[in-house]
């Protein structure tokens, strides 16, 4: 597809990507096909495996019904193509001298065992730029240690930092490990983009999970290479080393909120405890030795523990000021809490569920849920919008996600000029 | 090095308005590909970062941060007071200059500051003027407070991550500052850079927080649109996996309680052949053996069994050996590395020579987070230390 199937102009509306990714690079390529991109998905004769992960569409298992797979494949065109045999990777051949991108996750050396590394790809395609997802990258000790998406969170520091001190450490939802890989691969193949802009040159992008996730230790990296000093896992406290009011998650009536009541930006506590008066939810905070404390508590009230003894002595009233900022809490819902804390400044989140951001008004008042028709289901299903909004160059849903090799025929006959009696038998030896 | 690398970015200039974690790490990852970042900083509106902790040992002041020094390596820094009326030309003399605007200052600010789209193309046409409000520019939450601490119970990751006995703690950081808003507005920015290369045209950019931090937890929000279904956190395990899980080794030091000593690995079988070199790992033991966690769905029925059994046979394993073991036999293994194993410890990590040691006039040498990806004619670097 090219720019001018569209009225509307796309940012990388002149670029053919090659698809191989598994699992952990389908996001990447989600990336590169929402911003415009052709993405040529080539899938084996079998289907990807991803279209048997679930949730699935009414739970009803099928490789068309998967919506993980469909959320990570919208936009894309698929075509089905054994690598295994010599005949299919001819016509991956024929296919890589179009191509601006090659995306892959393989073990390091597969496709240059098969002939086709960056080296063979370069000589097809001077320019291509060659994208390599995996676990550790392309070399090192570790380069073909199997790396599902659990094994990058952990070695990549991510889960140490995360959990009850009592639970083992926590794997974060949905596969973070393999978001940030796939995010940081589109950057690096933009990158390579650029350099190809001026140059005419493309290049080998090596990523690696491991090194993607680990700027998401926060401050751990850096406060163990300044002062030896090692941060764990320690529930909803992050970085703040003791338990402070208004820092934290509070239960509602429906949920919970989570509050950071004290930090630069926010309303200060005092403001918090004005609210608490008006609804008659103070308690005893209006008293001393409360009633300052509450006018103190920030983070700067934090940082001067260690150094000032008075501050010191008032650790002891933190967790009765906490209660009572619970009860107060607990009388009302998660939106009034949050919504009304956000109307005076106070640095509350509402704890969303997934229904909640379906329902979040602004998310909604940005219309980012889209409508995708599906023929085949008879539906129409409200797909997850995207991470940005460019206002020359705006997302378009081109195409809903493609069903197994459902352009085999547009592009191998169509494209790559074909015969019907050569698609024939690539069929019949199951290369396609 | 001896040779000068070519740098992809050359000549690129950026005006970095922003603070925090979110535009600073987007903005760094564009000057270790050789753009020319220069950081707009005042005293009335300091980077936050500069005020957090680490700092080096024993010093002070605002140049000794690790957590601020680690996102602005390799930038320029210039002290403006946006607030004083006379500032304003110069920071359009800036934006006249830069071929990249980057702030994710609240929109009521960067409003008052005169720092909006319109404002910025009258002074340069050809600007890619990238916002990062925290919910949007516009919208009934457009001016909620908010930073990455907030943000991520905001867009779902609270409620989605732990063990569902416990309440919704989050991962411990504030997450989506760090890869997932930096990097999106990332991409946003080189795609729109190639697009001024094909058509000459820049364009405004809004990679909204809530917005880019929502859409990588797509599979639950698209399970909710679609099936009415609530995912919750259920904490380590995957529907296609078991085991699937942590499990404690041998703590680090012999006898150790701490947790700063505890070591865990991650072990995961997807496959029944995983599982049956799992299986061998452990020596055959006579529960692992029979027809009840043969396959995937036996493993499932019975996980709890299964990862109480695996959690007594490794218990006294050194987790290192453990994982290199594992692998060999194909089964997907990794220790829960802490910031000391990464540093010291990973052989991986030193040999790829992913951190970078930088010396640094106040804080002396410190480690900091490399070049996020390898590109082989074009290597990034890092060119000099937070400023």
């Amino acid at each position: 597809m090219t720019d001018s199937d569209n009225d509307t102009p796309s940012a990388l509306g002149d670029i053919r990507v090659l698809d191989l990714a598994g699992e952990i690079g389908q996001y990447c390529t989600k990336l590169l096909a929402d911003l415009g991109a052709d993405v040529i998905k080539i899938e084996p004769p079998e289907g990807d495996p991803v279209r048997n992960l679930p949730p699935f569409y009414h739970d009803d298992l099928g490789p068309e019904q998967s919506l993980y797979w469909l959320n990570l494949n919208i936009n894309k065109r698929s075509v089905t193509l054994s690598l295994q045999s010599a005949e299919g990777r001819d016509v991956f051949k024929k296919l890589a001298t179009s191509a601006d991108v090659v995306v892959e996750s393989f073990q390091p050396g597969y496709l240059d065992g098969l002939g086709l590394g960056y080296e063979a790809l370069a000589r097809l395609k001077p320019d291509v730029i060659l994208t390599s997802i995996t676990g550790f990258g392309q070399t090192g000790p570790h380069a073909r240690y199997k790396a599902p998406d659990i094994v990058g969170v952990a070695m990549g520091g991510t889960m140490w930092l995360a959990g009850e001190p009592a639970d083992p450490p926590n794997v974060p939802p949905w596969r973070q490990g393999y978001i940030s890989a796939s995010i940081i691969a589109t950057a690096g193949t933009l990158t390579a983009l650029l350099y190809r802009d001026t140059h005419n040159e493309g290049q080998h992008v090596d990523v690696s999970m491991q090194e993607a996730l680990s700027i998401t230790q926060e401050t751990a990296m850096q406060t163990w290479d300044m002062l030896k000093i090692l941060r764990n896992r320690n529930g909803s406290r992050g970085m703040i080393p003791i338990d402070i009011p208004g820092i934290g998650v509070y239960e509602c009536k429906d949920g919970h909120v989570y509050g950071y009541v004290g930090s630069p930006g926010g309303a200060p506590w005092s403001d918090l405890l004005a609210w608490m008066i008006e609804e008659g939810a103070a308690e005893d905070l209006t008293e001393e030795p409360y009633h300052e404390i509450c006018w103190s508590l920030s983070l700067r009230f934090l940082s001067s523990i260690a150094t000032d003894p008075e501050v010191a002595k008032k650790l002891g009233s933190l967790p009765h000021i906490d209660q009572v900022l619970r009860r107060f809490v607990a009388t009302k819902g998660k939106w009034e809490m949050y919504e009304e804390a956000q109307k005076r400044r106070l640095l509350f989140g509402i704890v969303s569920t997934p229904q909640d951001i379906a329902n979040n008004p602004q998310l909604q008042y940005k219309r980012w849920l889209t409508p995708v028709d599906h023929p085949e289901l008879n539906d129409t299903l409200n797909y997850p919008g995207t991470p940005y909004q460019l206002s020359e160059t705006p997302w378009a849903i081109r195409r809903r996600p493609p069903r197994l090799g459902e352009h085999n025929d547009e592009i191998y006959g169509g494209e790559l000029g074909l015969s019907i009696q050569q698609l024939e038998s690539l069929r019949s030896a199951e290369v396609v | 090095m001896a040779a000068k690398t070519k740098a992809v970015l050359d000549g690129i200039k950026v005006a970095d308005f922003s603070w925090f974690g979110a535009g600073p790490i987007c903005a760094e990852h564009l000057a270790t590909f050789g753009a020319t970042v220069v950081r707009v900083e005042s005293e009335t509106h300091i980077d936050a970062l500069r005020t957090v902790a680490p700092f080096a040992k024993g010093k002070t002041g605002y140049n000794v941060s690790g957590y601020f020094n680690n996102f602005n390596a390799g930038k320029l820094s210039l002290t403006l007071n946006l607030n004083a009326e006379q500032s304003h030309g110069i920071a359009l003399r800036l934006v006249a200059w830069a071929d990249v605007f980057l702030t994710n200052i609240t929109p009521r600010v960067v409003e008052r500051w005169g720092l909006t789209y319109d404002k910025l193309v009258e002074v340069n046409p050809r600007i890619i003027a990238c916002y990062q409000p925290m919910q949007g520019y516009e919208g009934p939450h457009r001016d909620f407070l908010g930073f990455g601490a907030v943000l991520t119970p905001i867009t779902g990751y609270n409620y989605l991550s732990g063990f569902p006995n416990r309440p919704p703690i989050g991962l411990g950081t504030n997450y989506p500052d760090y890869v997932i808003n930096p990097g999106h507005t990332l991409i946003a920015i080189l795609a729109a850079l190639h697009y001024r290369n094909r058509t000459g045209k820049g364009q405004r950019i809004e990679c909204a927080q809530l917005e880019s931090s929502v859409a990588p937890l797509a599979p639950a929000i698209f399970d909710y649109t679609v099936n009415g279904r609530v995912q919750c956190r259920s904490g380590n395990g995957l529907p296609n996996a078991a085991p699937h899980n942590a499990f404690k080794c041998r703590p680090l030091i012999e006898g150790s309680a701490a947790l700063a000593d505890e070591r865990w690995i991650a072990i995961a079988c997807f496959s029944d052949e995983e599982w049956r070199s799992l299986v061998e790992a452990m020596g055959n033991p006579g529960w692992a053996c029979g027809d009840r966690f043969a396959t995937l769905e036996g493993r499932k029925a019975n996980e709890d069994a299964l990862e109480a059994q695996i959690g007594a046979w490794r218990s006294d394993e050194e987790a290192y050996d453990l994982m290199d073991d594992l692998q060999s036999r194909g089964v997907p293994a990794g220790v829960v590395q802490s910031a000391r194993e990464l540093l010291d410890v990973d052989e991986h990590m030193k040999e790829r020579g992913y951190y970078v040691y930088l010396d640094h006039p106040e804080t002396g040498r410190a480690a900091y987070d490399g070049p996020p990806f390898v590109l082989s004619k074009t290597p990034g670097k890092l060119r000099s230390p937070g400023p």
